[in-house]
């Protein structure tokens, strides 16, 4: 009798473990539910999952070729002159492309509004015309490299007013606007300060000051440069 | 005679009212181990009925049916081969056998207590 009992008693164990996994299963279905049945939400887990492994992996793979761009690079720099030119080539363009961070000396020409109203109110705002003046007689003074507001002036950056705001490189950016311009400090500031040059005119509405410095750092452009209907000719074909 | 249906459910409820959750992507697997399981369950009543139920067979059963069917269906996944199908036919079919046989000692039972007299006078 008492074996019979604990016989049942463990067949009845084993029924909570089948109950306990019938609720667990329908709960499970009951979850999913409406219309995405369970072997599509199995797809689409399963999908996502995968998707994820792959970002991952391409993620380390862009480590990888710039690693392997590196590593190029400085196997170049180390074998023979043509190699080194052409590494310096390479070294220039980028500079010239705005793809790498520069340093040097030059001046940084703030650019703010002043406060001459009784009331404590705006009376001028900077416009987009006064920056690209600016940057105009800067590159006309031999500028090697140029920033707003650490956005790096590249071939394709555009300065334009939206709204309150002006935006260069797609960002919005406002006062106070700091010019970083990396060229000889004594010509860059003459250009500036020229008599009735630009530095004279904007300064009738907008508070301007220049100052040269030792050691500038330019950041470089943050996006992406792409091509999309622009092709090179190739001449002497 | 009660106990395991009272063990039954308790489970139910636990499983209701406890936060347990399968994964959903093992979800699948979970079907297959509970079809096994009840595969067993009725296996278990029929052996009951037949007088040659062993506690110790019904338990291997129970557990190794559920875990080699979800194991199976997973390995079947791995390679491609729709595996947890022949588990759904055969634990299924196992099923269908069990119940008529329990279904024929219930009728013959309920003859025997001469509630169905007349048949039997026939």
């Amino acid at each position: 009798m008492d074996k019979r009992f604990s016989g049942q008693l463990t067949v009845a164990f084993v029924c909570m473990i089948l109950g306990l996994m019938l609720a667990t299963q329908f709960k499970n279905v009951q979850k999913v539910g409406g219309n995405v049945s369970m072997q599509r939400t199995q797809e689409l887990t399963g999908e996502v999952q995968r998707l994820k492994e792959e970002n991952e992996k391409m993620k380390s793979q862009i480590q990888d070729y710039d690693q392997k761009i590196w590593e190029y690079e400085n196997a170049a720099k180390g074998e023979g002159k043509l190699s080194q030119a052409i590494y310096d080539e390479l070294d220039r363009m980028r500079m010239l492309a705005g793809v790498v961070d520069l340093e040097g000396p030059g001046v940084i020409v703030t650019v703010n509004t002043f406060l001459t109203n009784p009331q404590g109110q705006l009376i001028s705002n900077v416009n987009y015309e006064d920056l690209l003046k600016l940057i105009n007689e800067l590159n006309a003074a031999g500028a090697e490299a140029i920033a707003i507001n650490d956005e790096r002036l590249i071939a394709t950056t555009e300065i334009r007013n939206a709204g309150d705001y002006i935006v260069i490189n797609t960002n919005r950016h406002s006062v106070p606007f700091e010019i970083k311009a990396i060229g000889n400090p004594d010509t860059l500031e003459a250009a500036l300060k020229l008599l009735g040059g630009v530095a004279d005119e904007l300064s009738q509405v907008l508070d301007i000051k220049i100052k040269r410095e030792d050691k500038i750092h330019i950041p470089k452009y943050e996006g992406t440069i792409e091509f999309n209907y622009a092709k090179p000719v190739e001449e002497n074909k | 005679m009660w106990l395991p249906i009272l063990g039954m459910l308790i489970g139910i409820l636990l499983g209701m009212l406890l936060p347990i959750r399968v994964p959903i992507a093992y979800s699948s697997y979970m079907s297959i181990a509970v079809l096994a399981a009840l595969d067993s369950v009725f296996g278990a009543i029929r052996a009951q009925l037949e007088g040659n139920f062993e506690t110790d067979v019904f338990i291997s059963g129970f557990f190794g049916n559920s875990f080699l069917a979800a194991g199976l269906a997973y390995l079947g996944d791995r390679l491609d081969v729709p595996i947890y199908l022949a588990a759904i036919f055969a634990f299924g079919n196992r099923m269908f056998n069990n119940f008529a046989v329990i279904r024929r000692y219930f009728l013959g039972y309920l003859r025997n207590r001469s509630y169905l007299e007349d048949d039997k006078n026939k």
